[in-house]
């Protein structure tokens, strides 16, 4: 105790001897402030709610704001089916992708496919769900003959282009920091360049490629407009629970769509904020995950080394 | 051995059409919106909405962007900094480090709920563009600090060491040696940060944009016009057909990537060129 107090007193009377060092320490200290604020001021807007809705939010199956019904099941089924179809579709072309580029595809030609797929992750949400409803829904209309191209599956496409460049970036990193050496000795033991990316660099880099996965996850549940301008918009759970070809309604799209009509103070305004509060702790959960996934992974490299 | 070099070829032939998927994709997405060319002309630009146009509108995506960047750039490079050059290793630090990637993982319309709740209500700046610009900072600000912070650990130690060598004291050297030969990757963060928020919706549905003003804003407390706004709700709320609103996407989408294409091509430039980076 008397160590660390003494250790504090270090800390502080080196940052006041110089001029940057209390700065530069309020301002990275202020994510820490940001992110609790943030967390109070939601859980205050949402308290209305958890105190008259209580579990209802979560697991109440009718979310009818004209009849007075909150309940948050067919909106958290709804993300959690978009989200699933997207990932099944974003990760393997995503980590496909950050093996092709790192491992095969010629030096020279590296950096502009990189640069493209980051352009293509720097797209608005917004032109995401204005290509995904003038381009991909008509084609989900007319293949599986709806009369409405408006539903999960074309949400779920759309929100795999948008996701694909997260899990390519990340897991792209990773695999290009697999030393040198252990490739090397794979190949000098008369391996395939397939055997050692195999047996080599995806062990060796799993969970990055975990940790990728995660933030995809993270970044596909929390996309918002994208989503709500090509999901439909109906606030049913599917019949059966896996057609994707019926029209959803997710956390994200709830929001956006009602904040405005919602009267501060009223019992949906609240249970609005309690649905970002869902997503809140939803975020809160991947990224840790992926941070815990990350760091032990880079102790072990260390420990090795 | 056969065998297994033909299974080789499938694989890599496999992974390629992936990448080739993703490269399709972007140029689909270029190709479609860069169809709508022409409709728009070029007087368009320059003309109030009131007749048509998508000046206030452009206007206002800018003014958001310059306003969010001032702001989110200094708070991020400090951030940067003392992450880099002064955070001892310890619980804090990690607890910084932690906080810094939540935040850049918070779903943007949480962002904006709270946004709403805290800048507009709160702190009573109304539906305006400073709210605008506090919410967009929360978005750019991990961004801003995480790109920083890799530009800064690439400069080699020797530089500063230098520095202290010959008396210099630690935030000295810090600004006159290490700032200015990481310059470049922060310049590219700071873009890239722009280029993330530009076409951002979910954060600034509630906090700062109408759909039509009477020209520019006065003052930073008046509710401004977007591009992203403008486009998200005349599709959504008022049902209009994307063709109609092909204009808005195209000078959206044409403004992201030139923010986002600069920082990239920054970035590449200035690998080249500081020779300690190879």
């Amino acid at each position: 105790m008397l160590k660390k107090l003494k250790e504090t007193t270090i800390f502080l009377k080196s940052l006041r001897a110089e001029p940057l060092g209390a700065p530069a320490f309020i301002c990275a200290s202020s994510a820490i402030i940001l992110l609790l604020l943030m967390l109070i001021f939601i859980v205050r807007e949402g308290s209305q709610a958890f105190l008259n809705l209580g579990a209802e939010l979560i697991i109440g199956a009718v979310w009818d704001t004209n009849a007075g019904r909150y309940g948050g099941l067919p909106l958290i089924y709804g993300s959690i089916i978009v989200v699933f179809v997207a990932l099944a579709i974003a990760i393997p072309i995503g980590v496909a992708s950050s093996i092709f580029i790192s491992e095969i595809l010629p030096h020279p030609l590296r950096d502009p496919i990189k640069s493209i797929i980051e352009l293509l992750a720097s797209i608005p949400s917004v032109i995401y769900g204005f290509i995904g409803l003038l381009f991909i829904a008509p084609r989900i209309a007319s293949l599986f003959g709806l009369s409405t191209g408006t539903v999960a599956l074309t949400a779920s496409i759309t929100l795999a282009i948008m996701s694909t460049p997260t899990i390519v970036g990340v897991a792209g990193e990773t695999i290009a920091a697999v030393p040198k050496e252990y490739k090397e000795a794979a190949l000098a033991l008369g391996a395939t360049r397939w055997q050692m990316i195999k047996g080599i660099v995806l062990p060796a880099s799993k969970s990055g490629i975990l940790a990728s996965i995660l933030l995809g996850f993270g970044r596909a549940i929390g996309e918002t407009v994208a989503v709500l301008m090509v999901a439909g918009n109906t606030a049913i759970i599917p019949s059966p629970p896996w057609n994707i070809l019926s029209p959803v309604y997710t956390l994200t799209a709830a929001i956006a769509m009602q904040m405005g009509e919602a009267a501060v103070g009223s019992l949906e305004y609240s249970a609005l904020f309690g649905l970002g509060l869902i997503l809140f702790i939803i975020a809160f959960i991947v990224n840790t995950l992926a941070d815990v996934v990350v760091t032990r992974e880079k102790a072990k490299i260390r420990g090795a080394g | 051995m056969k065998a297994a070099r033909i299974k080789e070829k499938i694989i890599f032939t496999i992974f390629g059409l992936a990448t080739a998927l993703c490269v399709a994709a972007f140029a689909t997405i270029a190709a479609i919106l860069l169809s709508g060319l022409g409709t728009i002309k070029l007087e368009h630009l320059t003309k109030s909405a009131l007749q048509g146009g998508y000046f206030e509108m452009i206007i206002g995506t800018l003014y958001l962007l310059v306003g969010s960047a001032g702001i989110a750039g200094p708070i991020g490079l400090l951030a940067a900094i003392y992450l880099v050059e002064y955070a001892p290793r310890g619980r804090l630090t990690r607890v910084i480090d932690q906080a810094i990637n939540n935040l850049a993982g918070v779903p943007s319309i949480v962002i904006g709920l709270f946004g709403y709740t805290f800048f507009c209500r709160q702190l009573g700046l109304g539906i305006s563009l400073a709210a605008g610009w506090l919410t967009l900072t929360l978005m750019m600000l991990p961004i801003v600090i995480r790109g920083s912070e890799e530009a800064i650990k690439m400069v080699p130690k020797s530089f500063q060491e230098a520095a202290l060598a010959l008396g210099a004291p630690k935030w000295k050297a810090i600004t006159s040696i290490t700032l200015p030969a990481a310059a470049p990757g922060i310049i590219t963060s700071i873009l890239l940060g722009i280029a993330r928020v530009a076409g951002e919706t979910a954060a600034i549905l509630f906090t700062s944009c109408v759909l039509v003003t009477r020209g520019l804003p006065k003052s930073p407390l008046e509710p401004i016009m977007a591009l992203a706004f403008n486009l998200y709700v005349k599709i959504v709320a008022l049902g209009e057909a994307p063709e109609r609103v092909f204009g808005i996407a195209l000078i959206l989408f044409m403004i992201v990537v030139i923010f986002a294409a600069a920082a990239i091509t920054f970035r590449v430039y200035y690998r080249r060129r500081q020779l300690w980076l190879r």
